[in-house]
C-alpha cells in the first residue's frame, strides 16, 4: 500500500578527515513502513543513523522529514519534530523510576510553560501524560514495573524501556539502533511484535540491525550498505538472494 | 631595568610554584579524569612538613626536603587508596571521587589546623633568602625535565599516556590501572608538597594557604592546557607574569591583584578551555 | 485544598515556634531556617540538575549587599531595591551560565569557584560602597506600611521565604522541567535525543536557583543588620555542598535534613572539638560518598526496605 514518504535521504555523504564513512546515500522511509538497514561492520549504518538523529552534521546531501530539512539540526530539535530514537547500549536515566523515564520521552509534548508549572496550573496535563505513560509501559510489556528502580531492570527490560520512552514522544519516525543486540530469542520475538505494532499505528520505523534472522521476517523493505555505499534496496526475499549482498555480507549464511 | 629583572626573577619563581601545582593536577587528571582540588592542601601539608623537620627539628635541608617528599608520596598514595580506589572499583560516576576529595581537602586542612597553633609557621630558606628564587627555578626545572623524560622516554611513562588516551583499551593491554592511578596520585602529592615547601619560606606555613594555591594552580593548568606537561609550566609562568605586571604597573589597588588569576581563569574557560598548548 | 491546609499548618507551626523561643534561640532558629532555604535551592541545582557550582553563597551575598547598597547608599524605595537586587542576580547568573554550557560539566564548577572568589575580592576592595573588609552595618529594615517588622515577626518572614522556596522548587521538581533537569543530570545525550534542550535547561536551573539564593540573601541582610565578606566566602559554599551530600542529594528532605544536621552539630560538638567541626563534616562527606551516596535519606529508605 503506497503511502507518503516521511523520511527522504538524498546524496547523504559523510567524510571524517580522509575517511569516507557514507557516500551519496539515497533512500526513503514511508509512513507505517519498517525499513531495515543492514550491512557488515563499518558499512556506515551507525554513521547514517547518527546523521539522521542529529549527533553530527553531514559533509553533503540532504535529509527531509515530513518535507522539512533536518540535516544539521541539534538532536533535541529533531526530536521535537517527531523523530525519536533508541540507543544500542541502553541509556536509561538512572536516577528516576521507570515511569519518569518514559515521561522524559514525552518532553516535547508538554505544553505548560514554566510559569504555569510554578503557578500550579500544570497538574492536569501532568496527570494525563502520566496515564498515557502507564499505557505505553503496558504496551511494551513492563506493566508491573512502573515505579521500579531502573537499575533493577534486566537488559531486555531496559531495552523495552528505551522503546516506551521513545514512543512517549509521539514520534512519526522511530529510529532503532540494533534493538535485537543482546536479547534472547524469546525477547527478540516479543520485540518484533512490538515493532510491528508500532508500524501498524502508522509510525515509520528505520531499523539498523546486524541480525539477518531478526530482520528478514520483520522488515517491509531492506537497504544494504557496504563501505558506505548502498548496494541493494528491496523486499526481504529479493535481498536474501541478491548476489552482491550475499557476496558482501551473508557469506556462509547464504544457506539460510 | 634592574627593577624589571628583579620582577622577572620573582615572577619566574612564582610561575614555577604555580607550574608545580598545575603539574600535580595534570598527573592525576590525565590517567583518571579526576580533578583533585586537595592539591592546595597537599602543598600546605608539604609546607608544614618543612616547618616541622627543618625549623623545629632543625634537620639539614637536603635530608628534610627528601623526607617531606617521601612523606608526600605516601600521603598521595593513601588518599587514592581511601577516597578514590573504592569508588572507581565500584564503577561510581566520576563526580563521586571528586566530591570525596573535596571532603578530604577539608579533612587535611582541619587536621593541620588542629595539630598546630593558628599563627604562620616559619620555614627556613634552602640557600638563603636572596637565592630562594633561583633555587625554586632550579628545582622546578629538574622536576619538569624529569617528568617530561618519564613520559616521553620510559615504558612506564608510555603506559600513563595509554591510560590517559583510553582507559579500557589500556586495561585490555594489560596495564595495571590501579597501579597507574596510585602512582599518579603519589606523584601529584609529591609535586604539590614540593611546591608548598618551596614557597613557604617566603609566605610561612599557614593552614589557609591551600585554597588560593589550588585556584592559581588550576588557572595555570587551564592556561597551559591539560594535554602536555610543558603546558603546566608555561601556564604557571604566564599567570605569574600577568599577576606581577598588573600589580606593578597597573593603576589599580593592590588588593585587586588577587582578582587576576580569577579573571584569567574565567576568560580562558570561556574562550579557550583547552589551553594554549595542544595535546599531541 | 488539603495541600493548602498542610502548607498553612506548616507555616503556623514554624512561625509560631519563633514566638516561644528566647532571643538567643530565635537568632539560631533564623539562621537555621536560612541555611535550610539555601540548601533547598542548592539541592535543586546540584542534586536534581547535577550541576556542581560554588557560587550559591556569592549570589546570597549579591542579594544581601545589593539590597543594602540600593536602600542606604542610593536611597531607592524598598520595592525597587528588591527588584534591582533580583535583576542583578539574574544578570550575573546568566553571564556565568550561558557561556558555561558550552563546556564540559566540571568547568561550570571552576567558573563559579572563580566567581565566588572574585566576589569576595570585589567586596574587600569596594571601599565605601561595599564597606571593605568590615562590611556594612548599622542599618535597619525600612518600615513597611508604617510598621517595622522585627523579632519573631521577622522570623515569620523567614518561614514564609523557606516555604515559598520549597513550594516553587517542589512544583518545578514534579513537572516536566524537574524531569528534564534529572535527565540532564543522568544522561545528557539521551536527554537531548528525547527533545530536552540541555543547555537551556542548565541555564534556567542555574539562574533560577541563584535568584532564589539572592532573594534569601535579601532577607538575610536584615537578620543581623550587618553584611561582611567572610559570611559569603568559599568555606560556606563548601559547607552547603557537604550539607546536601550528607543529607541526600536530589531529595528536598535530604537538603532539609543535611542542613539541619550540619548546622546544629557544631553546637553539640563544640565542647568536644572546639571550632574544628569542619573536620567532622569533611569526614562525614567522605564516609557518605563511600558508604551511602544517597545520604541520610537514602540510609532511611534502605532501613525501611530491609528492617
Amino acid at each position: 500500500m503506497p503511502s507518503a514518504a516521511i523520511l527522504e535521504v538524498r546524496r547523504l555523504t559523510k567524510r571524517f578527515g580522509g575517511l569516507t564513512a557514507v557516500s551519496s546515500l539515497d533512500f526513503e522511509v514511508r509512513e507505517g513502513e519498517i525499513l531495515g538497514m543492514i550491512g557488515p561492520n563499518g558499512a556506515g549504518k551507525s554513521t547514517t543513523f547518527n546523521l539522521i538523529a542529529g549527533t553530527y552534521g553531514a559533509t553533503e546531501g540532504e535529509v527531509r522529514f515530513a518535507g522539512e530539512p533536518i540535516l544539521g539540526l541539534p538532536p533535541h530539535r529533531i526530536a521535537a519534530r517527531g523523530v525519536l530514537r533508541t540507543f544500542q547500549h541502553n541509556r536509561p536515566f538512572g536516577g528516576m523510576p521507570v515511569i519518569d523515564n518514559v515521561l522524559v520521552g514525552a518532553h516535547t509534548r508538554f505544553a505548560s510553560s514554566l510559569w504555569a508549572v510554578v503557578g500550579g496550573k500544570a497538574l492536569r496535563e501532568e496527570t494525563e501524560r502520566r496515564k498515557r505513560a502507564e499505557e505505553l509501559i503496558e504496551f511494551v510489556g513492563l506493566g508491573e514495573l512502573p515505579h521500579a528502580d531502573v537499575s533493577t531492570l534486566s537488559f531486555g527490560q531496559g531495552r523495552l524501556l528505551e522503546i516506551a520512552r521513545a514512543l512517549a514522544g509521539e514520534p512519526r519516525l522511530l529510529l532503532f539502533d540494533e534493538p535485537a543486540a543482546g536479547l534472547t530469542l524469546a525477547e527478540c520475538e516479543r520485540l518484533a511484535g512490538i515493532i510491528r505494532g508500532i508500524a501498524a499505528r502508522g509510525i515509520a520505523v528505520l531499523l539498523i540491525e546486524h541480525d539477518m534472522h531478526f530482520l528478514l521476517p520483520l522488515a517491509h523493505r531492506i537497504a544494504v550498505l557496504n563501505f558506505g555505499v548502498k548496494i541493494a534496496d528491496g523486499l526481504p526475499e529479493q535481498i536474501r538472494n541478491h548476489p552482491a549482498v550475499l557476496e558482501a555480507y551473508l557469506g556462509s549464511h547464504a544457506a539460510t | 631595568m634592574q627593577d624589571f629583572l628583579e620582577l622577572a626573577v620573582s615572577a619566574a619563581a612564582s610561575g614555577c610554584i604555580y607550574g608545580l601545582i598545575a603539574l600535580a593536577y595534570l598527573l592525576m587528571i590525565r590517567p583518571t579524569g579526576i580533578i583533585n582540588f586537595a592539591v592546595g592542601e597537599w602543598a600546605m601539608v608539604g609546607a608544614f612538613g618543612g616547618y616541622l623537620l627543618l625549623s623545629k627539628f632543625e634537620w639539614p635541608y637536603p635530608l628534610g626536603m627528601a623526607a617531606v617528599l617521601v612523606f608526600m608520596l605516601g600521603v598521595g598514595w593513601l588518599t587514592e587508596r581511601i577516597a578514590v580506589r573504592p569508588l572507581v572499583e565500584r564503577g561510581a560516576p566520576l563526580l563521586a571521587p571528586i566530591l570525596a576529595l573535596l571532603g578530604m581537602l577539608v579533612v587535611f586542612r582541619e587536621a593541620i589546623s588542629v595539630s598546630f597553633p593558628p599563627d604562620p609557621h616559619p620555614v627556613p630558606y634552602a640557600l638563603g633568602i636572596q637565592h630562594q628564587s633561583f633555587f625554586i627555578i632550579a628545582v622546578t626545572s629538574v622536576v619538569f625535565i624529569g617528568v617530561w623524560l618519564f613520559f616521553e622516554r620510559s615504558v612506564a611513562g608510555k603506559s600513563f599516556e595509554a591510560v590517559a588516551i583510553h582507559r579500557r583499551a589500556a586495561a585490555l593491554m594489560g596495564i595495571n590501572l590501579s597501579r597507574v592511578t596510585a602512582l599518579s596520585f603519589a606523584g601529584g602529592a609529591g609535586a604539590a608538597g614540593l611546591a608548598g615547601l618551596l614557597v613557604s619560606p617566603n609566605v610561612s606555613a599557614h593552614y589557609l594557604m591551600g585554597v588560593p594555591l589550588a585556584i592559581q594552580g588550576f588557572t595555570a593548568l587551564v592556561i597551559g592546557g591539560v594535554g602536555r606537561v610543558e603546558g603546566a609550566l608555561l601556564g604557571g609562568l604566564l599567570l605569574a607574569f600577568a599577576e606581577q605586571l598588573t600589580v606593578r604597573y597597573a593603576p589599580i589597588p593592590a588588593g585587586y591583584a588577587q582578582g587576576v588569576p580569577l579573571l584569567l581563569l574565567m576568560m580562558f574557560l570561556l574562550v579557550r578551555p583547552t589551553g594554549l598548548l595542544r595535546a599531541k | 485544598m488539603t495541600s493548602l491546609l498542610r502548607w498553612l499548618g506548616a507555616a503556623l507551626l514554624l512561625a509560631g515556634a519563633a514566638f516561644l523561643l528566647s532571643d538567643y534561640h530565635n537568632d539560631v532558629y533564623r539562621k537555621l531556617l536560612l541555611w535550610v532555604t539555601l540548601a533547598l535551592s542548592y539541592n535543586f541545582l546540584f542534586g536534581i540538575c547535577g550541576q556542581i557550582a560554588f557560587s550559591h553563597f556569592a549570589f546570597y551575598g549579591i542579594g544581601a549587599y545589593s539590597v543594602v547598597i540600593f536602600l542606604f547608599q542610593f536611597h531607592l524605595p524598598f520595592p525597587l531595591a528588591i527588584l534591582l537586587g533580583i535583576a542583578l542576580c539574574i544578570l550575573f547568573a546568566l553571564a556565568v551560565a550561558i557561556p558555561s554550557t558550552r563546556l564540559e560539566g566540571f568547568y561550570l564548577a571552576l567558573a563559579t569557584l572563580a566567581l565566588a572568589q572574585l566576589f569576595i575580592v570585589v567586596l574587600n576592595e569596594g571601599g565605601a560602597v561595599t564597606g571593605g573588609p568590615g562590611g556594612l552595618a548599622n542599618y535597619k529594615l525600612p518600615e513597611i506600611l508604617g510598621t517595622r517588622i522585627r523579632g519573631p515577626w521577622y522570623t515569620a518572614v523567614i518561614v514564609l521565604l523557606l516555604l515559598g522556596t520549597l513550594a516553587v522548587l517542589w512544583r518545578l521538581d514534579c513537572s516536566w522541567f524537574g524531569r528534564a533537569c534529572r535527565a540532564v543530570r543522568d544522561n545528557p545525550e539521551a536527554a537531548a535525543a528525547m527533545g530536552v534542550d540541555v543547555a537551556r535547561t542548565k541555564v534556567i536551573a542555574f539562574t533560577l536557583t541563584s535568584a532564589l539564593a539572592g532573594i534569601a540573601g535579601m532577607v538575610y541582610a536584615f537578620v543581623d543588620n550587618t553584611v561582611n565578606p567572610p559570611i559569603f566566602g568559599l568555606d560556606n559554599a563548601f559547607l552547603l555542598l557537604f550539607m546536601v551530600i550528607v543529607g541526600g542529594a536530589g531529595r528536598h528532605a535530604g537538603a532539609i535534613l543535611g542542613a539541619a544536621l550540619l548546622f546544629l552539630l557544631p553546637f553539640v560538638l563544640s565542647p568536644l572539638i572546639g571550632h574544628h567541626h569542619v573536620l567532622v563534616f569533611g569526614g562525614l562527606v567522605v564516609v557518605a560518598i563511600l558508604l551511602q551516596p544517597r545520604g541520610l535519606v537514602g540510609l532511611y529508605d534502605a532501613i525501611r526496605r530491609h528492617p
